[in-house]
């Protein structure tokens, strides 16, 4: 009852301390235009997809008309015949869209880092120059997006410590601790008691806010993903309070108090995830693709020049089926089948080089994640960026999925050129059908 | 004045919590300045190695159409330079590995954060991050108090009756933990260049110099404000607590929320919007790859009345190459058209960024501390420009050759050999002066001034009535 009436007495000081009020007004405002960042963010991807994908449409319904006109394709590029699967699934217009998760509005994570649409051609790959980040101001990269993530990772603890730091610090300076123990029995007690009103109303913000965001981009529509992020948002703010509890309780005055406290969070958000930044950059320095450049040049080079049993050995084995195909007994059309079906063997050398990168990268993030115990703001940094799909790992997915699509297209296109397909409408329609899928 | 100084330095050094916490720092200030200055040297080897992989490639060409040369092109990587290693800006997010071939100037792509999960918010620990974060921190403990305190013990009267002036005592203040910044900063920038001793030059003491400049001034602001919030207010903890307040909305809240505005106010195009925007400019010019494309029949023309001959077969020349670097030449001007927009609009971004200077010293510290050590987007488009540069003078030579040397039009089987490939010189970067790109700077070094006189007046005129007990 006693420890309720603290709880409760708590109120007091609180509405009675300007400073901590504005504290708390100055924290709301940064977390709603962090939101309001977020949300922008979600936005703009989606018009972009959308636009893209009208273009896109635009594109087909031109190579469509070729088909209704009985053309071949455009009037000034003669070479270009859609009625081969070569040159019409070159034509498909296709695109893979990294789609945002509506959980943007919560945190951008690594999402101003990578692309999010990607035209597949035959000879595309998942580090194609196209891949790369918006065009975007580097200096506003580098400085990072205010967004909500940034206000609860960085800004959290600082509002806890403006709500916390005078707590028994004051009333020893002041002369009536004492007092106080003798009345509350307890001075832990009392101590929690204060600590945890300070949690309950930063909970029903932190509540309030994610509901805010969560109006401004639907996320109700993905399952558990508020709740997940309430969570780990509530996780967190426990492990500071945890922190900041247990210095209020062995401390002895308000200024070292709040020495302490800045002390550990300045350990915690810039000393720690620096340091383990910078190892990480000795242990594995930038990698510059040197693997992929090889395949792109030399070993494509390679494979145009090498023997046609060998190419034809290594399509076969890619594609057995191509071995029964009328073509590949017709000594004469077997050489332009084979000359457009390289792109196969170029994709095989290229997800090798790439499975070297990914590798390298693997490992990188491996190191990191072991670094977990001692560096927490990166452990909920990336906990945040996995919930709201915009994590490494989801640009991982993405960039395999587009190597999913990049050897789907190949397959249809040798298969197709092999069995010697023409392409009508019907059968351009079903290429686009399967190829978007 | 200077007694007044000669004594906090002796308080100062008599408390063990303060010696303690001044040599945990400056241990890992060392450990930054020697990680950072490893880690450039690790980067600058790999950089030399894919670098040389690279060239080995282009020279071990045995022989080559010249014009399948310029599609085999080569790879240009972002050079690491030594001053990254003191603050390293905006190398961590720009790409760096650029691909230099004909018809087209790529985009530099392949950045670090790009290969990992996210790590740092703030960086790596680089002198730079402990300069512009903790050390200001550490300066507003030293002196949220220095004040107050005297004030609390009766000492501020004592002096004031020895005949100390109440401004002298708090200049005094001032300056006492101004130099302790100082000390720190004198104290990397040392311990730098010990580490590259062999490797320093007359740019680099100039952008050194510059830098320690920047810091000189932001640190002034830092002391100096606090001591005044110690004077004015009675009570350490409200002067502790403004300071902190000040230092939050400076460095956390201020240059993610300018920046990001500056980016709203003039916006860049989207990548896709700018490649369509590219493609419809380029294909309004001529197709160098078509021969019956309208302009390039138009050029063809041209050259055959030049040459007072009826055909391509009658030519000396080989026209292909000649159609080739007409195509180039214009596809340079669509790319100056609309990659000039993107750096005019970035140039817009930063002059607004800049003028934030105005209300947050801690931006235009950012601004001088990157720039001087060659590490801002400055320096970024600079180089990107030089390749882009050497890119015109790499197929200018190739499309030259397939013109002029001794191959005919349409015989595309014609090859040079590999004395020609070995002449073609590589990519060498030359860094960019100080001299050069100073004014770009003038501005924040004017702010960082204007803001130290504000807080000397603050000073001045700020605690002229303060109260002595």
């Amino acid at each position: 009852m006693r420890n309720l009436t603290i709880f409760f007495y708590e109120w007091k000081h609180f509405v009675r301390s300007p400073f901590k009020i504005v504290a708390v007004l100055l924290f709301i405002v940064a977390s709603m235009y962090g939101l309001q960042n977020g949300a922008n963010l979600y936005e703009k991807q989606n018009t972009e997809i959308e636009r893209i994908s009208k273009e896109a449409e635009n594109e087909r319904e031109t190579i469509l008309s070729y088909f209704e006109n009985n053309e071949k394709g455009p009037e000034k590029k003669p070479w270009i015949d859609v009625t081969t699967p070569y040159w019409a699934i070159g034509n498909t217009p296709t695109y893979h869209f990294k789609k945002p998760s509506p959980a943007l509005v919560y945190t951008i994570g690594q999402t101003e880092q990578y692309g999010f649409y990607k035209a597949i051609g035959t000879s595309s790959s998942p580090y194609d120059a196209d891949m790369a980040k918006e065009i975007a101001n580097p200096e506003r990269i580098q400085s990072g997006t205010l967004d909500f993530s940034f206000v609860i990772l960085f800004l959290l603890p600082l509002l806890l410590l403006v709500l916390l730091y005078t707590i028994k610090g004051q009333e020893a300076e002041q002369g009536f601790l004492q007092l106080v123990i003798v009345q509350t029995e307890s001075k832990n007690w009392w101590i929690l008691a204060r600590t945890a009103f300070y949690t309950l109303l930063l909970l029903v913000i932190l509540l309030g806010l994610l509901l805010y965001g969560a109006m401004l981009t639907n996320v109700f529509e993905t399952v558990m993903v508020f709740w997940n992020v309430l969570l780990w948002v509530s996780i967190y703010l426990i492990f500071w309070v945890i922190i900041y509890f247990l210095i209020l309780k062995y401390g002895q005055s308000t200024v070292s108090n709040t020495l302490q406290m800045i002390g550990i969070w300045l350990l915690f958000a810039f000393i720690v995830p620096a340091a383990i930044h910078q190892w990480i950059s000795i242990e594995k320095p930038t990698n510059l693709m040197v693997d992929i450049i090889d395949v792109k040049r030399d070993k494509t080079d390679e494979i145009y020049n090498q023997t046609n049993e060998l190419t034809d050995e290594q399509l076969f084995k890619l594609y057995p089926n191509l071995k029964q195909t009328e073509i590949a007994k017709d000594t004469l059309r077997i050489i332009t089948a084979r000359r457009s079906s390289i792109r196969a063997l170029i994709n095989i050398a290229m997800k090798d080089a790439t499975a070297k990168v990914e590798e390298d990268n693997r490992s990188k993030n491996e190191l990191i994640s072991k670094t977990y115990w001692l560096n927490p703001v990166t452990y909920f940094q990336n906990k945040l960026n996995q919930l709201s799909n915009s994590h490494y790992n989801d640009y991982q997915n993405y960039r395999n999925d587009i190597q999913n699509l990049v050897d789907k297209r190949i397959e249809i296109m040798v298969l197709d050129i092999w069995n010697d397909v023409k392409v009508d409408k019907t059968k351009y329609l079903e290429y686009n059908k399967r190829l978007n899928k | 004045m200077f007694q007044i100084i000669k004594n906090e330095w002796l308080f100062l050094v008599r408390s063990r919590i303060f010696l303690s916490i001044s040599i945990a720092f400056i241990l890992v200030l060392l450990l930054s300045v020697f990680l950072g200055n490893y880690q450039t040297h690790k980067q600058e080897q790999t950089h030399q190695n894919a670098k040389d992989h690279v060239r080995q490639q282009w020279v071990s060409i045995d022989e080559m159409n010249p014009h399948s040369a310029a599609h085999y092109g080569t790879y240009v990587f972002k050079p690491s330079n030594l001053l990254s290693s003191l603050d390293e800006g905006v190398n961590s997010v720009t790409g760096n590995v650029l691909k230099v071939e004909g018809h087209v100037q790529n985009e530099i792509v392949h950045s670090e954060a790009s290969q990992m999960q996210a790590v740092s918010r703030f960086g790596k620990l680089k002198p730079s991050l402990l300069l512009q974060y903790i050390v200001p921190l550490l300066l507003i403990f030293l002196a949220f108090n220095s004040v107050s305190k005297e004030k609390q013990s009766g000492r501020l009267k004592l002096m004031v009756l020895q005949g100390a002036k109440p401004l002298q005592i708090i200049l005094s203040k001032t300056v006492s933990v101004w130099l302790y910044g100082i000390v720190l900063l004198t104290f990397i920038l040392l311990v730098y260049s010990i580490l590259n001793f062999q490797s320093f030059t007359a740019e680099i003491l100039k952008r050194t110099g510059l830098f320690f400049l920047s810091y000189c001034f932001y640190y002034f602001i830092v002391s100096g404000l606090t001591v005044f919030f110690s004077s004015r207010w009675q009570n350490a903890t409200v002067a502790l607590t403004s300071m902190l307040g000040i230092w939050i909305i400076w460095t956390l809240f201020l240059p993610t929320i300018l920046m990001s505005s500056a980016e709203k106010w003039h916006s860049l195009p989207s990548r896709s919007e700018f490649q369509a925007a590219m493609q419809e400019d380029r294909s309004k010019g001529l197709d160098g790859h078509n021969p019956s494309d309208e302009r390039g029949v138009a050029l063809k023309e041209k050259v055959l009345k030049e040459y007072g001959v009826d055909s391509l077969s009658q030519l000396p020349i080989n026209f292909d190459g000649m159609r080739m670097q007409a195509d180039e030449e214009y596809g340079n001007s669509v790319w100056d058209k609309h990659f000039g927009n993107n750096r005019d609009v970035l140039k817009k971004q930063k002059n607004s960024f800049q003028l934030g200077g105005l209300v947050n010293p801690f931006i235009s510290l950012q601004n001088t501390s990157m720039g001087f050590m060659a590490s801002d987007n400055l320096h970024h488009q600079e180089f990107l420009l030089q390749v882009e540069n050497y890119r015109r003078v790499f197929i200018k030579m190739l499309n030259d050759k397939q013109t002029f040397g001794g191959s005919k039009t349409g015989n595309w089987g014609w090859k040079e050999d590999n004395a020609f490939f070995k002449s073609v010189p590589d990519f060498d970067y030359k860094t960019t002066q100080i001299s050069t790109v100073l004014s770009n700077y003038m501005l924040d070094l004017g702010f960082l001034i204007l803001w130290s006189i504000l807080v000397t007046l603050l000073l001045v005129f700020g605690t002229k009535k303060i109260q002595i007990v």
